[in-house]
Parts: structure tokens; sequence; C-alpha cells
């Protein structure tokens, strides 16, 4: 037999075997807190929506939630539907008059209730018609199709591209963004590249513990009424300018949602990156990281606790976070003044400056000190914190050093 | 303090000096007791990493004055809360640079980018900082700035030694502790302790020098790429529904004969006319003018494709003529005098367009009440406001909100 003769088939299958040489990949465990966020929000039934460029690895993100959910993935190209596939299409029957219209669902849509549950992926919101993107916006929010209504077991997951790249004008009034979670999906060029050369990451996700619930739900009602007690002001503030259009922002709804995300994300054991990415897609940046600033606040030692017990306090161990248990202290002491309340919280002070930065304690112990009754006599463990005189001392010389420099300089 | 071993860290020398810093400025102190002191022997002076840990080498707080390193101290804190390894990273990755040889430079100018003002009022300057001065070049500019004046040669032989770790410029030093060493700060709250810092200054502006508060300004909300801006802001208008391309139920989609009983839609285009109004009173440089209305006619052009429904109207106190922009090439801007909008809205009013741009310094009267069409104001910036001689407290009104305004010219274009 001749080359020429060679029948053509034997070709296509050795294509076969080198797509599937190529196809060969391994996995690692790589932690994803992109993909660990987006889990939480979709198991906390948010409607998501992912914002990142073309091509940059939603669809096999959203492939591997599904998997790890054990959901089915139903996929739909929004921008290569018509609007009434979304809102239904008017089917004319024999006498409207008396019938009226029905408006009949897609077949996947039927499918996807028949099943009664499954991941759907609405793929290019941003490319489709306005029209198209305003039926897609009922299915989410109000997850009709037409007559039929999607069960509780579908969760919805919508990706667009940014603004800045988005070929038509697509972008969220503002009732619209305030219901989504928002992440922003960027890829990472060491995963890219790992990946090309054969190994992907496989991200390990939460699972929520069972017997965590109601501490979660008990920490999130906390977390969210303390910061707004506090600050009232961001319980509703619509965004202004327009370079902030389109995203998330703080309203009594999206901070709703911010309970059960910080929830979630409490009973999942998360961390804080994870939490950080959730909250400020729902409230938007700035209430957000002043919301994550209030947590770190929570997770100071109680003041009280810490007075009642000195010997055994366990003190942070950043200086920011410590000076601010220590001014929390002194400022419960103010609150309160008593005798043994403010020998304890010296005792306390002595101990941060045993088991820390010096520097810390100056401020709370000068407030601490202005705050002496005329009987009080000063305990005796003040004189150990002397290193602290001195170090307030130096720094008040190199003080007047500088602007003796200054001066001397000018 | 207890008497320390020769050679071992002065901790009680570095830990005053960052106290002498936290009083000097008041607004960074959550962000310098945030850093952790790590004792090293293998940086030549004061460090810093990502993760905000502080090496610090033992002779060298023997040497210095407490004075001094309280101001390293706020020197390195400078380079983690303006994220100059995050940026330094992302020039490396625009500009292709690679090597140490080009840290070292991203350091020295980031260097440059802290020291040009953070001296002075209660802090020393180091003898052998870096400044702009010293490189003959102006104060006041960012990081990525000073690099491209940066050039390693004799004059910067000296500097060789400076390393201010990889907290100023990106890259890892095998010295570091890296992301798993102990006490480093998660992203989450390095986020934390900057935004602490930016609302301490947001909160007491008066303190802080101007280049602390416009870092507390964008450090969470960077400046908008007005050209981007102002092109999703036209395209949305454009495009929203009942100016542009949709779909109606009108007449029949052509698919509808291969599904009898369904009624389908159909996709109709009508490209939406769009009058732009251009102000050329004398407040409005040529320059300015040329950029904006090269980005609206590019826009317009994409978008309709067909030139005629685009118009030109150059406006001062009076409205000039309305122009097609089919002579793009030549669009004649007439005027030079005061400003009122009013009729340049009312010129363009008359030629029913689906939106208006305007593209103005927003020194002048605006409309009462909105037009029966989209409107996209693009503002010139004028930093410090208008100024009249003979009405000093004026201020001029701001656009109103039923417009969507782009600022432009502020920030990277």
């Amino acid at each position: 037999m001749t080359a020429s003769a060679l029948p053509v088939l034997p070709q296509l299958d050795v294509a076969e075997t080198l797509l599937t040489l190529l196809r060969d990949s391994t996995t690692e465990p790589r932690a994803d807190i992109q993909l660990e966020a987006l889990t939480l929000a979709v198991a906390a039934d948010l409607p998501v929506l992912l914002w990142g460029e073309p091509g940059i690895g939603k669809t096999a993100a959203l492939t591997q939630l599904a998997a790890a959910l054990d959901l089915p993935l139903t996929t739909v190209i929004a921008s290569v539907h018509e609007p009434s596939d979304f809102s239904g299409l008017p089917v004319v029957g024999d006498d409207p008059a008396v019938q009226g219209v029905p408006m009949a669902p897609p077949d996947w849509a039927v499918r996807l209730v028949r099943a009664g549950r499954g991941l759907l992926f609405l793929d290019e919101l941003s490319t489709a018609p306005p029209a198209v993107q305003a039926a897609l916006l009922r299915l989410v929010l109000e997850r009709r199709i037409g007559a039929l209504r999607l069960p509780a077991g579908v969760r919805i997951v919508a990706a667009a591209n940014p603004r800045s790249s988005a070929a038509d004008g697509w972008e969220l009034s503002p009732p619209l963004a305030n219901r989504f979670v928002h992440l922003q999906w960027v890829h990472d060029h060491d995963v890219v590249v790992r990946g090309l050369g054969g190994t992907w990451p496989r991200a390990a996700l939460p699972r929520l513990d069972a017997e965590r619930l109601p501490e979660a739900v008990d920490f999130a009602r906390r977390a969210v009424c303390a910061f707004l007690q506090a600050r009232p002001g961001l319980v509703h503030r619509l965004p202004s300018g327009e370079s902030r259009r389109g995203g998330a922002w703080p309203s009594p709804r999206s901070w709703e949602a911010t309970l059960r995300l910080i929830a979630f994300a409490t009973a999942a054991g998360s961390s804080r990156d994870v939490l950080s990415l959730l909250v400020r897609g729902t409230v938007g940046d700035g209430p957000g990281l002043e919301l994550l600033a209030s947590l770190d606040r929570m997770d100071l030692p109680d003041p009280e606790s810490l007075l009642a017990d000195p010997a055994g306090a366990v003190l942070p161990e950043r200086g920011d976070l410590r000076q601010a248990a220590l001014d929390g202290v002194v400022a419960a002491v103010r609150g309160r003044p008593e005798r043994a309340r403010w020998d304890a919280a010296w005792a306390l002070l002595v101990r941060a400056m045993e088991t820390g930065a010096p520097d810390v304690v100056v401020v709370p112990a000068t407030t601490l000190a202005s705050l002496r009754r005329e009987d009080w006599e000063v305990p005796a463990a003040v004189e150990r914190l002397a290193g602290v005189v001195s170090l307030s001392r130096r720094a008040d010389e190199a003080a007047r050093r500088s602007v003796r420099t200054a001066g001397a300089r000018r | 303090m207890t008497a320390r071993a020769p050679g071992a860290l002065d901790l009680g020398k570095l830990f005053a000096a960052r106290l002498h810093a936290a009083r000097a400025r008041p607004y960074l102190a959550t962000a310098l007791f945030a850093l952790r002191p790590v004792e090293s022997r293998q940086v030549p002076t004061m460090a810093v990493d990502r993760y905000w840990r502080c090496y610090v080498f033992p002779a060298f707080v023997d040497r210095t004055a407490l004075e001094e390193l309280a101001a390293v101290w706020v020197h390195e804190v400078a380079h983690l809360l303006r994220d100059h390894h995050g940026r330094g990273d992302r020039v490396a990755r625009e500009r292709g640079l690679t090597g140490p040889a080009e840290r070292l430079r991203m350091n020295i100018a980031a260097d440059c980018e802290i020291n040009d003002d953070v001296y002075g009022d209660g802090l020393v300057c180091p003898e052998d900082a870096v400044t702009p001065q010293k490189l003959g070049v102006p104060a006041g500019w960012l990081m990525e700035d000073y690099l491209r004046h940066v050039r390693l040669g004799p004059p910067l032989d000296r500097l060789g030694w400076l390393d201010c770790g990889s907290g100023a410029d990106g890259l890892e030093r095998a010295w570091e502790l890296g992301p798993d060493g102990a006490h480093g700060l998660s992203e989450q709250e390095r986020d934390a302790v900057r935004f602490r810092v930016a609302q301490g200054i947001r909160g007491a502006p008066g303190s802080a020098p101007q280049s602390w508060r416009r870092w507390a300004e964008e450090v969470f909300h960077p400046p908008q790429p007005w050209r981007q801006l102002l092109g999703s802001t036209l395209r949305s208008a454009v495009c929203a529904p009942g100016a542009g391309e949709d779909y109606h139920q009108g007449r029949p989609a052509r698919r509808s004969a291969g599904v009898p009983k369904v009624v389908l839609p159909s996709l109709r285009r009508r490209p939406p006319r769009v009058c732009v109004v251009v102000d050329t009173s004398g407040s409005v440089s040529d320059a300015e003018l040329g950029s904006a209305l090269l980005e609206v006619a590019a826009i317009c052009r994409a978008l309709g494709g067909r030139r005629d429904l685009v118009s030109v109207l150059s406006c001062d106190a009076a409205a000039r003529t309305v122009q097609p922009l089919c002579r793009a090439e030549g669009i004649e801007l007439t005027g030079g005098g005061g400003t009122d909008l009013r009729t340049g809205f009312a010129r363009a009013l008359r030629t029913r367009p689906d939106v208006v741009v305007v593209l103005t310094d927003g020194q002048t009267p605006w409309p009462e009440a909105r037009p029966a069409c989209r409107t996209v104001v693009g503002l010139f910036s004028r930093a410090g406001g208008s100024y009249d001689e003979n009405d000093p407290d004026h201020r001029p009104d701001e656009p109103p909100a039923w417009a969507r305004v782009v600022t432009i010219g502020s920030g990277p274009g």
C-alpha cells in the first residue's frame, strides 16, 4: 500500500491521541479565595454577578463549583437569545379572548424545573441587547421564565464584562446593582502558567459545619447590628458619581445579604480575606472595609473580662490592636472609676509591657494616670512601668532635638 | 530596660523612636504600631516586606540618632501604605523591567515619592535620604514618574547599598520570612490598616500634608480613566432602550414563518441622533477641547455608523450654527466669550436628538428643567474652582442631577 492510499481515519485517530495527550493534566491543591467566595455566595442563595474580562476562566470556575455543590450546570449564553426566550414566547391559541395567550418557556427552563435543582449560569450578560438584559434580570430576581417558576434548588450566577471593556452600554441601575453580590474575577498569572504546563489548581471548597450554625447566626447579627448602631449613616447611601455606578452600595437589602454572607462564612470557617471579597461585593468598598475593621475590633478581648483577670489576660499580638485593647480597658475604667478596677488596669499595662512592644503602652498609661482620684495610692505595679516612662522621656527628648535641628537648618 | 548582650538589637531605642514617630505623625500611628520589628543581620539598615514585617540591623540602630530612626520608621511605613510593592510589580510587568538593578531603580523612585514631603514638622530628614533634588528632578511626582528619570550611574553609585526590602519594590529577598513566616499580616488585615489610616487622615485633614491627603482620597477609589468612563457613559446613554437597537413586537420576525402560532419579536435598529454641544468660551483650552471632541466623535461614529446623525454645536454666550459631523475633518469651533449653555441646550434640542453631549468647564448656568433626551456632561476639571474678581465668593452651579457627569482630565487619561 502506498502512502497516498492510506485511509483518512487513522490520521484522525492520531489527532485524537494527540488531543488526549494535550488534555492530560493533573491538579494540585491551592487556596483560591475567589472561588471560595463564589461558593459561599451561591450556597447562601444570593444572585452573584461575576465581573471579568472574557476568556479568563469564569466558565471553568463554574464547572468546578457545580461539581463541588453536586448540581447539574446549565449555561445560557445571553447574547445569542431573544428576550422572549426568557420572558416566554407568546403562543396564540384557538380563542385568545377566552383562553388567553400563554407564554411558553424555552426547553432548557423546562428541563431545569423538571430536575428541580441545578446551577444556571447566564454568561455574556453584557453583550446582550438591552431588552434581553431586562428579561434576564426578571429571571434572576423573580426567578420566573414565562409561566414557569424556578424551584428553590436552582442557583443562579451571571457574568458580565467590566464597563470599560463592554462593547455596548451595559450597566446596572442602582436598584438592580443592589440585589447582586459583585465579585471581581481576575486571573492569577502563576495559576495560568502552571495550568498550561499541565498542573491546574484544585481548590478545597468550603464546607458548612452543621454544629456551628447557631453560633454563626449569632455572630453575624452582632457584627452587623453593632456596626450599623455606630454608623447609622451607612444604612442607606445611594452611590454618587459616575465612576461608582453599577457597583455595590449599602442599603437595608444589601446589609441583610451581608448578614447572611457573614453567617455562611463563619459557619464554613472561611478566612477574613474571603469575607472581605463578599462584604465589599455586597455593600461596596468603603462600608465593607469599615465593617471589616469593626469585626477586627469585635475580635478584641472584652475590657471587662480583661479587668476581671489581669494575670491571665491574653492581649493581641499586633501592636495597633493591642493598643486598641488597652485603650478599651482605660475607657472602661473611666466609665466606672473604682479603685480596684484602676489597679487591675495598671496590672494589665504591666503585663502588656512585659509581653510586647512597650511603646504601645505609653498612651494608655498616660490616660490611666490622669484618672487617679486623690485618695487612691499609686499601686506598686506602676514601678515596673519605669521602662515605659523612660521610653516616653527619650521620645520627648528626640522631639525637642528634632525641633532644634529644624530651627538650626532654617 | 534590662542590659542587653553586645551586638543585640536595642529594642528600647527602636521603640522610643517609633513612639516619637507616632507622636509627630498621629495619623500614621495605627500603621506604625502594626509593623512588627524583626532583627536581621542581612539588611543594611531597615527594610520592610509586604507582610508588614520590619527588618532591622542592630548596628544601624546603635549608630543612628533616635530622631533619625523615627524618620526611618515613617519612611518604611510609607512604602507599605502607598503600596509600592504592588505598584512596583505592576510597573515591572507593564514596562518589562527585570532584574535587581531595575528593582533598585524602583526603590530609589519610591524613596523619592516619600522623601519629597514626609520630613520636617517634627521629623528630621536623614542625611543620606534620596530626594528628587539630589536627582535633579522636580518634587511632588509619583513613583512611576520618578522611575522614568532614575538612571543608575556615577551619581547614584553610592546608593548600591540602598535596600528597603520587598515592601518597597516587590522583589522578594532571600532573608525575608515570606508569606508563611510568623507575624505576617494577611491581605485583609493590610487593607484594614491602610483603610483606618486613610479614614484618620480624611477625618482630620488639617494635620496631614497634601500628598497624604491625596493618598487618603485615592487609596480605595483611584481616579477613573476619563476616556473609558466618558466612552462607557456615552455608550450606555446611546444604547439605552428606546434610543438604539432593540426588540419590537410591532412586526413579526422573519423566523416566525417556521413556528406558526408563536409570535416572535424582531430586531429593529434605529440609530440614535447625537448632538454635541461644545463650550467654546475663553476658559476652555483648545487642547482640552480637541482631546475630548476626538473621543466623542470616535464613539459616535462607531455607534451610529451614520455620521449624518451626529452634529456638533459650539456655544459661548450665544449658540452658533449646528454642523453635521459629515465634515469631520474640519469641525469649526467659534466663540471665545462668556458662557451660557442654556442657549446651547435650546438650540441643540431643536435638532430633536436622542442624546445631548455637553463638553464644558461647568462655569455656566444650567437649564432649569430636564430636557427631553439623555444628557452626558463632560466636565473639564478645574482645581480650586473658578474665580471672579468682581465676586470672589461666587461658585458656579453644579451640573444638574439629571445629567450624567464625567470629569475629564482628572487621573490617568
